[in-house]
Order: structure tokens, then C-alpha cells, then sequence
């Protein structure tokens, strides 16, 4: 008799046949979208267009429209782009990380969670560019040949360094994404019945023919972009990070930036994740291939996560004063109990505190209470940026320049238009894109056999 | 040979092919002529011709776009014929005098093509010895205001010279009585001509004309005091730098009492602790800049004063006849004081800025006790300032209200409507007579003239000076008048007939000063002091011996008493459209664009009035009235005020109707605009006190007894400085005793910041933080120039004269009100103020290391110490703004300057965020044509940008900018000394900080030359660098701020560590 270990919850519920996950990913696409979409639509690009035109009026006015001043030369503006940064890791890691562990249930939630680390980081470069005093001459922070002579540009200045890391993990990510898409592309290709939507899926998937060589080469690139992408999960945030770490401003000044930022961009990335996921597999009925078991893995990624940011808080605590430095240790002091105190509690509530529910089973497997959760995660690592970046700055080492940031209504329209924008691209993803990597998904469908064993036929000769 | 040589076009040529022979001699090669080709009949036809021009058009279109695209093209006319001495792009400097009846000063004028663009002190001639204030580099500006004057006025209307001439001849002719209302004339030639007039007109005992001197701010009492003791209404000379220990009570000495521009320089030189140090105590209510310098500063009510005055006479042996009593708040300095008169005897001075009788009475009688007189006051070199007579000015105006004053009233140089108690009613009386005023701006008063005469700006027109009895000062124009104004002593000589309108150029005043000169310095030569702008007068020695006299009708107490000061930069008033000054922090509140009500914060917590403010949270406001009349404004936190008493300062509320004083006197709205009030007219800024004066037997006092009420509503407040304690951090500010600084080695109050490090034998051993160095050093020491500043914190008074030098210089663009309270300002210098707390010994110093509450340490001492730090670039050779900018737009110059490339900035902010001393600032908007800033930016219209210096560049939106230690100055001074194949003298090259600086304190060089000034003083014992142990090596020392004081916490903090090292070293 063969024995079978019956830890492992299925990655696919109930009896789905390959034409079944085919229906269940194209259906969305092919018919007509519901009224909830034009709505949902429609508010995002009225958000999206709102800031939109904050930022035409921010270039054309000038970076005063913000709530800046000569002390806190960065607050919002910066604190969105590492905002947005973070949460494009979420994507990455687990097409890439995950890919390379073999972690097959990230299938059902790797398309999305790359398209939304694209639009995330697409968001997140925003800001770097917006916030330059003079965007028209931005080109110059890349190393091109001109005509000034020898300028060159500084390779000493963590912001270069953002520059290629920015630029190198949007389109390593686009190109992964992509890639992934060509198959299900093809599907959708196929079964495209007004000609224009079938030239233009036949456009996208590159004439993809479903042939074993195609599939040997899909694969093939797959494991190597995952091998590139992997460093940059780590890269990105840990470069970003430096924008701070190799500054002389106390709270900023930290070697423990790289895998603190890394761990919390993974952490806010998760969350955003679930926000979205929680949402679309109800949306789209796709309950069967995200599922609790889902969650709960994301759940727990989010808990590890949580910890580190948790440990990573605890310590710099513990340094500012163990260092004996009179500048950190104000640092500290002030952040948790000087006028931004709030917004250190906040963060602290929210990263430290939250995730650790995620240690109880029934918490973790409640769609409902991760969703709220996701939130919250999401709120609590805007201010963690918002406390170092801001804090750190506004009584920084010479007390008679220390001051108050107070965004202005620009400042919020900018950040709240970003979210517009951003969901104006994730609807639109979730309309003419396949949500699931379908064809990656059909393999880790229990074939015929499952369908065997739970039939009546099986339990009559056991 | 050359002749014979052959030059040929083509090998056509040189072969005489039969083709270059048949066209030689045809210049054009086609047969066809225009004419012909153009009758062409087919030409129409032939089918590329539309093509062609939709080409020809569709380039042109693209051309002229393209070139459309261009920057506008601003036309810079060349001279034709070069004028004599004026070079393009080097300046001319001309020495000349400044004296606007409240300041005055030796200055030197810098004119670029022409403009004149600079004021500085002239530190080689005149008794100022390059002393200034704020006002004066600031009074540049006023020559490019777009809302002076252009011409004469008669009835609002523009007339012509020869028609206010004739009418107002012809009214002083047929008048009864003729006044002339001036502020204290001090130009020998326009007494003359005074004088002359007044001959003219009364002929031989006559009183048809007469001449009132009247002063905004009055110091007569000061003349009635020595009629009294000495038989003579003078003020004599002070000599604050003979003073061992000086004594002021209520006297502002270093920003507006008097002639602080002489003061502060002979201050400076006491304050520098050597062998010797002067002593300085100050009574008083509101801080002053004075104040905030005193080695032990007593609060106390303008009603305590005399009580103090009378114990410390008393202390010395003296019989005071008023009763001696000291507030509780002065008690320390009042004991401490007198040990130090009896100490240092006749070297004491003892000033008071009351203008009470009784008190300045009082004050004689403490000086003639010290034996001062003659040591350190001088009855013979008097000063010639402040000749009203305040009784003789109430006279004339109770006689110009009721009606029966003069007929015709002349008015120069003052501004009565606006600076009498009653000028309001006084300006109603103003219609019924004829009134002639020489303003430069429908000023309230001159507003209300028949005629308006405006004189030139002080920098237009000849004048001449005797500010001090020994010396003749000359003030020569320095561009040709910008509009149709004429000399007021041209006027006054036309209207009495001795000369006639020349018109632009006239040169009626300058050679009547011509010849009042030779009168008055016969062995003068007029060319030379033209150049040097002054010369010395022969005087004889007074013998004016001291009696005693009675002190009385001294100041009433009152539960609440009002005190009125000036500001450094606004003072009474008389420049209120000056946009630099009315955004100059003041040294004290560092709040700009506004008055306020000055309140010890300990009595507005207990009356439940708000402490802090910032951008958002403004500060609560109260009405303040005084005889009836009352004014509402904010209610501002001062530490150190006297408890029982508020200040207000005057000059403020200028323009209340709306008058056109200048653009930037008014109230502008967070999107530009001026804010209007109900009445449609802009808003002044703040409220115009000077109703609150008091008058005291015939004299006008600053004070007066006043009732207070919470008003509704909060009012934001735009100051530079939100935080006033520095937290007790010893790395910034750094502060010893004289005592201890003279009896203890640097270790004491000046320690190195040590970190642990491994020595030779592998044991940890304490280093001095300047020999660890993660970088290669930067290859500036011992090569060519490095350019380095010490700053002493001992001798900056906080003035805030190098902040103005330094905007006029770099071309700082103002910003306004709202911007400056969203923590925005422009200045490039700024002077960081810090209040002591309790949690410290000194500013700087913990009394406690283990248990220090930065809560406590945020809030200022009821009445604290206070230090003035001036924080600029430190052009650190590390420099952390260089390492973070992506494009390379701020590097290090090998002469160790931290430069910015404006061109190459892309607006990261990175470098502002790693900057440790935040001196960096970025331009927000575009500053000079952005909507926002039309009224406040000088640089915003025609006129003004002429004050824009051409050495540097006005910068653009979006780009960085910082101190650049004047590297314009740097490069032309390097040039002048190349040209002249040598090497850049020490003290050739000052910043325009240091050059304005009037007590020497900010000292700049060449730190490579090792004789240098700035390399010994870097050197000092006292020399330190502001956060030493970041690593960013700067190129600017402080120098430990050293007090005159008995300080047994900082003793024992201090001299206790020393001896800790001490045991250290041995084992």
C-alpha cells in the first residue's frame, strides 16, 4: 500500500482541470468588464490625474510648493520613495527567491505581486525625479558624454548609486515579468476571438508556440533572471539605504541600515501583497488559487520580517545610547519623545507590535484580520521612513537651525495621487493581463491521480 | 621679389583655359539677370517651385522656433566714451559719511559702473573706525526704491523746481512766522545756511523764523542732567574702551544708544581677554543686544533703575538722596558691580539710556564719584548728535494743534505724524498751515504737506558733518541723482535767495560746503578731506567742573511698566521699507517682519499665554493700552525680561494709511500680493508705539505704565530660530570665565575631543579627535592659499551687521514674511542665538552629565546668559555636502574652498541634508521674478536690481546656494597682488562678515601664510572647531566665549576635570 504524508495543504482547492485554471485566468479578460471595475477605475484615475497636476504645478512653480524648508531638505518626497521602493521588493522576492527555493506557492501570486513591483517602483522613481530642484537637468545624474568638458558625475554619492540600482531593478523585474507573461500571453492569443485583441496578444507573446523547446528555453531564462534578480532584492533596498547610512546626520548615520531596510521592504512589500490579493481573488474569483494557505505563508513571511524590523528598531535604541555618542543618543531620545512622537509610536505599534498576532494560527489564517493587518503594516512603514528621514533631520546637531515639517497640500496630493496612479495601473493589469501565471500554475496541479484518489472508486479498493 | 609674385584662383586660371578667358571678366557667372530669370514665364509652372517653398517655409518656421526657444536676450549697452575712473568690472570706492539724525558713521561707498551697490565702514579715517549697524550697509538699497519721490509736489501733484520755488519763497516772504522742524542738524554748512535764513528773515531781534531740532528718539535728558551738573546742555564722548568696568542702565550702547557705531568698536577692543577685560554690567527690562553681552545682567523695571543707581552710589560712599533699593533680580549684579567700581575707579563709565533727568542726574553723580570725567568721559570732545529739546518741541506742537503756531512750517528729516505721541492730531493740524517737507517718500507727514521738496538719497547729493565735536566729515555723492530731487541745502539757500536751481548737476552744494569749510578748518585742505572724508578740528579743552544737583520727578512705578526700544534693524522707523532690514532677525528674538510684545516667559505661562511657536503655531496676542490708546500684538516669549514689565520696540506700524513708503513696508499674503486691511489699504507691519511715549516734566520717556489684556487669536510668527538652548553641547559653544581662562591651561575650558586608539605597544591610549582620519587629507595644508576664519564668540556683540554686508554683498535675495516663518530664509550668514538653562554651568556645559533632562534643557533661565554665534559654510575639507551630491556640483577648491557650481546644481538637497551646521539653503522659487516676491525682493524690479552686485551670480530656482567666503573677493584680491608680482599680503583679503564686523571678531586669511593673523589666531588657546569629532575638518575656528564673571559651577566643572586629566597623564 502506498503511504502519502498528508501535511501539505493543497496549493490548488477543489477539482480543477487545466481547462478549468484556463477559464478561471482568461474568463476575467475575455468577457466585458463589471460596472465594480469602471467605478474602481474611475476613482483611481481621478486620484491619479490629481496628482498629476500637483506635480505639473510643483515643476512649474517650484520645490516651495512642498512643505520643506532650509533644515528638512527631504520629508514626503523621499519618505514616498522609499515607501514605494519597499514595497516593490514583495515582487521580486518572490518570483526570484522564491523560484530558486522551489517555493511553488508562490505561483498563484507571483504575476500579480511582480506587476505591482513594476507599478511600485515606477511610483518610487517618481519621486526622485520630482523632487530635484531642477528636473530639466536630471539627465546629468547618468554617466553620459558631454560636451562640459570632464564633468563627470559624482560615483562618491549614494543617490548615483540609486540611480543604476533604481534603474537595474526596474528592468530586471520588467524583463522577468514579462517573460513570464509570453506563455499565458499566447493562451489568451488563442483563444482571442475579435481581431484586435488578437493581434495585439499575438504581438505580446512573441510568437510563442507552446513548442518542448520553447518551454526548455522559458525555463531556462526563468532560472537565470532569478539568479539576477536575487541580488538585487537584496541591492536595491541595501543601496537606498546608503542614501542615509553614509550621511554624517545622527539616526541616519547606521550600519544597520542594509538589512534593516532590506527585511522592511520585504515586510511592507508582503503587506501590500495581501492588501491586493485579498482583494482580487475575491474580485475575480480566484478563492481557489489563493487561498488561506497562501495568506498564511505571506502571514509568516510577514512575521519574520516584522521581527527583524522589530530587532532592528530595538538595537539602533540600544546603540544610540550604548555608543555614547551625545548626537545619537539625542537622536533616539528625541524620535520617541520629542514632537514626532507619534509618529515613532505609530511605527512602533504598527511594525513591532502587529506582526507578532501573526504568531497566533487562527490570526494568521483570518483573511479578514490580515487584511486589516496588511494595512496597518503599510501605515507603520510609511512613518518608519517618515521617523528616520524627518526626525532625524528636524533637530539634527546644531540646535538653534532645528525645526517642524508641516507638509503642505501638495505634499499629500503628490503621495495620495501616487496611489491613484498606482491602482490606474494595477486595474488595468488586472483587466487585460493574465492575473495568475496560468500555465506555470497548471503544473502544480494535481493531475489525474489526485482526481483518482479522491474519487469513490479509489476509497472502494482501499 | 614679392612683387613679382603670382596669386591665381583655379589651374583654370594659371592654364588660361579659352573657358576662363571667355568669363574673366564677368563678375557673375549666370547671364541671366534677376529681372530676367523673375519674367520668366515658365517659372510658374514648373513643378517643383510650391514644394520648394513649402520647404523653404516649413524650415523657416523651424528656425524661427528653434530660435524663439532662446533665452530672451537682454541688451547690455557698452559705454561709448569710457568715463574717467570708471573701469568695467573694477569698482571705485569713494569715502564718505552717513548720518540720517539717529546713526552715523565714516563709510566707503563701492560703486560699480557707476551703481553704487556696498556701504562699509571706513576703518582708516573717521572716529567710527569702520563701525557700522545693520541701517547703514542696509541704506544702500533705499537709493533703488521704485516709491521714492522723482520731483517736487505741490498738492499731491508733480510741478516743476521753479514753481515750488517761487510759491514757497513767496509764502515764507509773506508769513508771520516761519518754522523749520529738523532732526538734529549736525552738517555745519546747513546750520550756516540755517543761520543765514534766519538772519535774513528775523533781521535784528526779530522772531519771525525759527529752528527746532527734534529727534525721533530723544536724549535731551541727558543735556538738561549736565546743565544741571555741568552748566553746559552737552553729551559729552564716552570712551568704552578705557572702561574696566562698565555699568549701563537701560543704555542699548551697542545697537541704538547714541552712537553705538563708535561704542561697539571701543567695546570690542575691552572684550578680547588678554592681561585685561572689561567688566560689564546692565540693568535692565528688555534684553538688548547690550544686554545679551553683559558679564552679569540685572532685570529690573525702568521705575527700579534709580533705586539701583542710588545703592550703587551708595555702595561707593556716596550720598544718593533717593532711596536706595535693588530688585531681587538685580541683587547679584548690583553687589557684583559695585565691588567692581570700587575696583577699578576712575576707569568705570556708567551709562543710562533713560531719557529721565533725574536719572541721567543720578548717572553723572555715580561718574563724578568714579572720578570718570575726564578718564572716561570726555566734557571736552562732545558729542553733536541729539540737540533736541524736547520742551521746545512740545511747545511748537501744542502751538501748531491749537493753532497758533507758524504759518509756514518747513519739515527735513523727520517724520513728526508718525514719531510724536500726538501726531496724529498733530497731522490734522498740518492742513491749516502751509507745510513744506524735503521727504523722499509720501511719508505720513509729508503726505500732509502742501509741498513736497525731496532731497537727494544720502548717497546722491554733497553734505557735511560734525558728529563729534573734534572732527569735520564730508559725505560726497556717489552717483549722479537717480530722479529729479534736489539738496535740501540747495532749497533752503534758493528760498532765501543766495543761489539758484542748477538743476541734476548742480554744484550749489557742494561749494557752499566748499566755503563753510574754509571757515570752519581754515588749514583744511577741502580736496584731501573730500578723499579721506573727514578731517580733524582743533578744539579747546573744556573746563567745565561738576556740581551736584537734585534728582527728581524719576520714573513712577507702575504694577505693569511698558518699555520702547529699537531694533537693530528697524530703529525708529526711518527705513521700514528696507526689505533687508525688515527681514534681519533680530539679535535677540531672531523674529523678522514684525514687533511684538517682549514678555518673560516665566509670566506668561503663569497667565496662560503660549511659549513656543513655529511654523503653524503662532503666538497668542494681547492689546496693550497706555492713556487710552491701545494696540494689539503678539506676545512674544523673551527670557530675561524684567518680570512686571514688557517691551514693545518702535519704528513699526510705519505707512498705517496706506502711504506710499515703499513696497516692502506692508504686510504681503502667503501667494504675494500686499494683505489689505479693511479700510482697502495695505496693513503696516506691526503697530506704531511711539503714542506710547510718555512725557516726564517736559521731557519725552520710553517707557510708561501700561494695562494688558489677553486678546482673541493666535498670530504667526516668522522667526529664524524656533529653539533657543543649545542643549548643552559643549562641541558647538564653549565658554569659560576670564578666571579660569587665565589661571588654567586649555585643557580646562578648551579640551581636544578625544577617542581611544592603539599605540606602539598595543595599549589603548586617548588621542585628540584630529588625529584619526578615515580620509587622505585634502591637499590644501602647506600648498598655495587655504583660506580659513575664527569666529570670536567673546567679542561678537551679535549685531547683525555682517548678516546685511553679507546679503548686499552675495546678492541674497529677500523672501518675506511667510517664507521665512516656513523655516526658508536666504541669509547666508546667520547668527545663532543661544539662551542658558538651568540644566547648564555655561552655555554649552552640563552641570550635571548623568543627570541632564534635555526637557529642562529646551527652556531658557528666567533671566539667561546669552551667547551669539555666527554659523556660516565651514568649507570643511571633508566636507560632507561634496561626497553626496550626485552631479559633482559642490567640490573643494585646492585653496580649501567648498564651492558651488550653480550651473551643475539639479536641486537634490542631499548636500543641505548632510550638512552637520545647516547652513546651506536652497532657492525654493525663482526668486527674483517669482509673483510671490514682487514686494519684498529688491531684485524683483528695474531700480532695484541695481543694487545686485555684478561679481556674483544671482542664482536660479531650484539650485543650492551657501557661503563662499566671499571667493569674488578672494579672486580679485589674488589678482591685484599677481599684477603686482607679489604675494597676497595678510590682511588684504577681508569677507565682506569680517570687513563689516565692528569688533573684530570674525578674523579671515590666508591659513598656509604661517605669519598670518588667522593662523595665530587659530592657534589661540581658545581656538576650537564646532563639532570637531563629526571629522569634517573645517576651515572656521570659534574661539571659546570667555565671561567676566564669578561662575562657581562652571568652576567646578571646569577646574575639577582639569585635575582629573591632570592625574591621568602622571600614571
Amino acid at each position: 500500500m502506498q503511504k502519502e504524508a498528508a501535511i501539505r495543504e493543497p496549493l490548488i482547492l477543489g477539482h480543477k482541470t487545466y481547462h478549468d485554471i484556463t477559464e478561471d485566468v482568461c474568463r476575467p479578460i475575455e468577457d466585458k468588464a463589471p460596472k465594480m471595475w469602471y467605478i474602481l477605475f474611475g476613482i483611481a484615475l481621478v486620484i491619479g490625474l490629481y496628482g498629476v497636476g500637483s506635480i505639473c504645478y510643483l515643476l512649474g512653480t517650484g520645490i516651495g510648493v512642498w512643505g520643506l524648508n532650509k533644515t528638512i531638505g527631504w520629508a514626503w518626497d523621499i519618505t514616498n520613495f522609499v515607501w514605494w521602493v519597499g514595497i516593490g521588493h514583495a515582487g521580486t522576492l518572490i518570483s526570484a527567491v522564491l523560484l530558486l527555493f522551489r517555493q511553488k506557492w508562490r505561483m498563484a501570486i507571483n504575476r500579480s505581486a511582480e506587476a505591482m513591483t513594476i507599478f511600485a517602483v515606477f511610483m518610487a522613481g517618481t519621486f526622485p525625479l520630482i523632487h530635484m530642484g531642477r528636473l530639466w537637468v536630471g539627465y546629468w545624474t547618468l554617466p553620459l558624454p558631454n560636451q562640459f568638458g570632464s564633468l563627470w558625475v559624482n560615483f562618491n554619492s549614494p543617490l548615483l548609486w540609486d540611480v543604476f540600482a533604481i534603474s537595474t531593478y526596474l528592468s530586471v523585474s520588467l524583463v522577468f515579468w514579462y517573460i513570464g507573461l509570453i506563455p499565458d500571453f499566447a493562451t489568451i492569443r488563442d483563444r482571442a476571438k475579435k481581431p484586435v485583441a488578437k493581434k495585439m496578444y499575438s504581438i505580446l507573446s512573441f510568437g510563442w508556440s507552446g513548442r518542448a523547446k520553447h518551454w526548455n528555453r522559458f525555463e531556462l531564462v526563468s532560472l537565470v533572471l532569478a539568479g539576477l534578480a536575487t541580488p538585487l532584492v537584496f541591492s536595491v533596498h541595501s543601496i537606498v539605504s546608503f542614501d542615509f547610512a553614509t550621511s554624517v546626520i545622527p539616526g541616519w548615520h547606521t550600519t544597520i541600515f542594509p538589512p534593516y531596510f532590506v527585511a522592511g521592504a520585504v515586510f511592507s512589500g508582503f503587506a501590500m501583497v495581501q492588501t491586493l490579493l485579498l482583494i482580487m481573488r475575491k474580485a475575480m474569483g480566484l478563492e481557489a488559487y489563493i487561498h488561506t494557505k497562501h495568506v498564511e505563508y505571506m502571514n509568516i513571511v510577514i512575521m519574520v520580517t516584522g521581527s527583524i524590523v522589530g530587532t532592528a528598531y530595538i538595537t539602533e535604541l540600544f546603540i544610540s545610547w550604548y555608543s555614547g555618542v551625545e548626537y545619537e543618543a539625542y537622536a533616539f531620545l528625541n524620535r520617541a519623545t520629542g514632537p514626532y512622537w507619534w509618529a515613532y509610536w505609530s511605527m512602533m505599534t504598527c511594525n513591532v507590535i502587529s506582526p507578532q498576532l501573526m504568531w497566533i494560527r487562527k490570526l494568521r489564517r483570518s483573511l479578514l484580520f490580515t487584511f486589516f493587518i496588511s494595512i496597518v503594516v503599510n501605515i507603520g512603514m510609511w512613518f518608519e521612513r517618515y521617523v528616520i528621514i524627518v526626525t532625524s533631520l528636524h533637530r539634527d546637531y546644531i540646535p538653534a537651525a532645528w525645526s517642524m515639517h508641516f507638509p503642505s497640500h501638495i505634499d499629500i496630493a503628490v503621495y495620495i495621487g501616487t496611489i491613484g496612479l498606482f491602482f490606474v495601473f494595477f486595474l488595468l493589469f488586472a483587466r487585460f493581463f493574465p492575473v495568475l501565471a496560468l500555465n506555470e500554475v497548471k503544473t502544480i496541479l494535481k493531475g489525474s491521480g489526485q482526481s483518482y484518489k479522491e474519487s469513490p472508486d479509489y476509497h472502494e479498493h482501499h | 621679389m614679392g612683387l613679382t609674385r603670382k596669386y591665381w584662383k583655379g589651374i583654370e586660371e594659371l592654364k588660361e583655359t579659352p573657358e576662363f578667358l571667355k568669363h574673366k571678366e564677368q563678375e557673375f557667372p549666370s547671364q541671366q539677370t534677376i529681372e530676367q530669370f523673375l519674367a520668366d514665364d515658365n517659372l510658374a509652372e514648373t513643378s517643383t517651385a510650391r514644394r520648394d517653398f513649402l520647404k523653404f517655409l516649413g524650415f523657416s518656421v523651424a528656425a524661427a522656433t528653434l530660435a524663439a526657444c532662446e533665452a530672451p536676450v537682454t541688451k547690455a549697452v557698452p559705454y561709448v566714451v569710457k568715463p574717467e575712473n570708471v573701469t568695467p568690472g573694477m569698482p571705485t570706492w569713494y569715502a564718505s559719511t552717513y548720518y540720517d539724525g539717529n546713526s552715523y558713521a565714516s563709510i566707503l561707498v563701492k560703486t560699480r559702473e557707476g551703481r553704487p551697490i556696498f556701504i562699509k565702514g571706513n576703518h582708516e579715517f573717521g572716529f567710527t573706525k569702520g563701525g557700522t549697524n545693520p541701517q547703514i550697509v542696509a541704506s544702500v538699497l533705499g537709493l533703488y526704491d521704485s516709491e521714492r519721490l522723482t520731483g517736487p509736489k505741490a498738492n499731491k501733484k508733480d510741478v516743476s523746481w521753479s514753481s515750488v520755488d517761487k510759491e514757497i519763497a513767496a509764502a515764507i516772504k509773506s508769513a508771520k512766522k516761519v518754522t523749520l522742524l529738523s532732526n538734529t542738524v549736525i552738517s555745519p554748512s546747513l546750520n550756516r545756511a540755517i543761520a543765514e535764513m534766519t538772519t535774513a528773515l528775523n533781521g535784528e531781534g526779530g522772531s519771525k523764523f525759527e529752528h527746532v531740532q527734534y529727534d525721533a528718539v530723544s536724549y535731551s535728558a541727558i543735556r538738561q542732567a549736565n546743565l544741571k551738573n555741568f552748566g553746559a546742555p552737552i553729551i559729552p564722548g564716552y570712551d568704552f574702551s578705557k572702561a574696566k568696568t562698565i555699568v549701563s542702565l537701560d543704555a542699548d550702547f551697542l545697537s541704538s544708544w547714541l552712537l553705538p557705531t563708535e561704542f561697539a568698536v571701543q567695546y570690542g577692543q575691552t572684550r578680547i581677554p588678554g592681561d585685561y577685560m572689561s567688566k560689564h554690567f546692565q540693568f535692565e527690562s528688555v534684553m538688548t543686544v547690550t544686554g545679551s553681552n553683559a558679564d552679569y545682567r540685572g532685570m529690573a523695571k525702568p521705575s527700579e533703575l534709580a533705586g539701583i543707581l542710588a545703592y550703587l552710589i551708595k555702595g561707593l560712599g556716596g550720598n544718593p538722596g533717593v532711596n536706595a533699593s535693588v530688585p531681587a533680580g538685580s541683587k547679584l549684579a548690583a553687589d557684583e558691580a559695585v565691588k567692581a567700581l570700587k575696583k577699578s575707579g576712575k576707569n568705570s563709565l556708567v551709562v543710562c539710556g533713560l531719557n529721565n533727568v533725574g536719572l541721567q542726574i543720578l548717572t553723572n553723580k555715580l561718574n563724578n564719584l568714579l572720578k570718570a570725567y575726564g578718564n572716561t568721559i570726555d566734557l571736552t570732545n562732545t558729542i553733536e548728535l541729539f540737540k533736541g529739546n524736547d520742551t521746545t518741541v512740545q511747545k511748537l506742537v501744542k502751538d501748531v494743534i491749537s493753532g497758533k503756531g507758524p504759518e509756514v512750517l518747513l519739515m527735513y528729516g523727520v517724520n513728526p505724524v508718525y514719531t510724536l505721541p500726538n501726531g496724529e492730531e498733530f497731522g490734522k493740524a498740518l492742513s491749516k498751515i502751509t507745510t513744506v517737507s524735503f521727504a523722499s517718500h509720501e511719508d505720513e507727514t509729508a503726505s500732509l504737506c502742501k509741498f513736497i521738496c525731496p532731497d537727494h538719497h544720502a548717497l546722491e547729493g554733497w553734505n557735511d558733518y560734525k558728529a563729534k565735536a573734534n572732527q569735520y566729515a564730508i559725505a560726497q555723492p556717489t552717483i549722479r541723482p537717480l530722479h529729479n530731487t534736489a539738496s535740501a541745502l540747495e532749497s533752503l539757500l534758493v528760498w532765501n535767495g543766495k543761489a539758484q536751481r542748477e538743476g541734476k548737476d548742480s554744484a550749489v552744494a557742494y561749494d557752499y560746503i566748499a566755503s563753510t569749510f574754509d571757515v570752519t578748518i581754515p588749514v583744511g585742505d577741502f580736496a584731501f578731506t573730500t578723499h579721506n572724508s573727514c578731517s580733524d578740528v582743533a578744539i579747546v579743552p573744556a573746563t567745565l567742573t561738576y556740581t551736584d544737583a537734585s534728582a527728581s520727578n524719576l520714573p513712577k512705578g507702575n504694577d505693569l511698566e511698558v518699555v520702547l526700544y529699537q531694533k537693530a534693524g528697524i530703529g525708529t522707523g526711518s527705513q521700514a521699507n528696507n526689505p533687508w532690514l525688515q527681514e534681519l532677525p533680530d539679535p535677540i528674538t531672531k523674529v523678522t517682519w514684525d514687533n511684538y510684545i517682549t514678555m518673560n516667559p516665566v509670566t506668561m505661562e503663569k497667565d496662560g499665554y503660549v511659549t513656543t511657536y513655529d511654523q503653524e503655531h503662532g503666538l497668542n496676542t494681547a492689546t496693550v493700552t497706555v492713556n487710552g490708546k491701545s494696540v494689539t500684538l503678539p506676545v512674544y516669549p523673551m527670557p530675561g525680561q524684567a518680570i512686571g514689565t514688557i517691551g514693545i520696540a518702535l519704528g513699526y506700524g510705519r505707512g498705517a494709511n496706506g502711504e506710499k513708503i515703499g513696497k516692502a513696508a506692508y504686510q504681503t499674503k502667503e501667494y504675494g500680493g500686499h494683505d489689505l486691511g479693511e479700510n482697502g489699504k495695505p496693513k503696516a507691519i506691526g503697530a506704531n508705539v511711539f503714542g506710547f511715549v510718555s512725557t516726564n516734566n517736559g521731557t519725552y520717556e520710553y517707557s510708561n505704565g501700561a494695562k494688558i489684556a489677553k486678546a482673541n487669536g493666535t498670530y504667526s510668527i516668522a522667526a529664524t530660530q524656533i529653539h533657543h538652548t543649545v542643549m548643552g553641547r559643549h562641541s558647538i559653544v564653549r565658554e569659560t570665565t576670564l578666571d579660569i581662562f587665565a589661571n588654567r591651561d586649555k585643557e580646562a575650558y578648551n579640551p581636544a575631543h578625544k577617542l581611544e586608539k592603539l599605540n606602539k605597544e598595543g595599549h589603548h591610549e586617548e588621542r585628540p579627535v584630529s588625529e584619526f582620519d578615515l580620509w587622505d587629507a585634502h591637499p590644501v595644508e602647506k600648498i598655495g592659499h587655504r583660506w580659513g576664519m575664527t569666529i570670536d564668540l567673546s567679542s561678537c556683540i551679535g549685531c547683525g551687521t555682517c548678516l546685511i554686508a553679507c546679503q548686499a554683498e552675495n546678492n541674497v535675495p529677500v523672501v518675506g514674511k511667510d517664507e521665512v516663518r516656513r523655516g526658508r530664509e536666504m541669509h547666508w550668514l546667520r547668527i545663532d542665538r543661544y539662551f542658558s538653562t538651568e540644566e547648564e554651568a555655561a552655555i554649552g556645559t552640563k552641570k550635571d552629565k548623568d543627570n541632564f533632562s534635555y526637557d529642562k534643557a529646551e527652556h531658557a533661565a528666567e533671566n539667561p546668559k546669552v551667547v551669539h554665534m555666527p554659523m556660516l559654510c565651514h568649507h570643511c575639507n571633508h566636507a560632507p555636502c561634496e561626497t553626496v551630491c550626485p552631479v559633482a556640483a559642490t567640490t573643494h577648491s585646492n585653496e580649501g574652498l567648498n564651492q558651488m557650481a550653480y550651473n551643475r546644481c539639479i536641486g537634490t538637497r542631499y548636500c543641505a541634508n548632510n550638512c552637520p551646521y545647516k547652513v546651506r539653503r536652497f532657492n525654493w522659487f525663482n526668486y527674483p521674478s517669482y509673483k510671490k516676491f514682487v514686494e519684498v525682493n529688491p531684485a524683483q524690479d528695474d531700480l532695484g536690481r541695481m543694487v545686485l552686485n555684478p561679481d556674483v551670480t544671482v542664482r536660479t530656482r531650484g539650485v543650492m546656494e551657501k557661503c563662499s567666503l566671499c571667493v569674488q573677493r578672494i579672486q580679485s584680491t589674488k589678482l591685484v597682488a599677481k599684477k603686482e608680482a607679489r604675494v597676497v599680503a595678510d590682511g588684504e583679503f577681508a569677507t565682506a562678515c569680517s570687513d563689516a564686523c565692528p569688533t573684530n571678531a570674525i578674523i579671515v586669511g590666508d591659513w598656509n601664510d604661517i605669519k598670518s593673523n588667522i593662523r595665530k589666531s587659530s592657534e589661540d588657546k581658545r581656538a576650537y572647531q564646532a563639532l570637531e569629532e563629526v571629522g569634517v575638518k573645517p576651515n572656521i575656528w570659534y574661539k571659546v566665549k570667555v565671561r567676566n564673571e564669578e561662575n562657581s559651577e562652571l568652576n567646578k566643572l571646569q577646574v575639577a576635570e582639569a585635575k582629573v586629566e591632570h592625574k591621568k597623564s602622571h600614571h
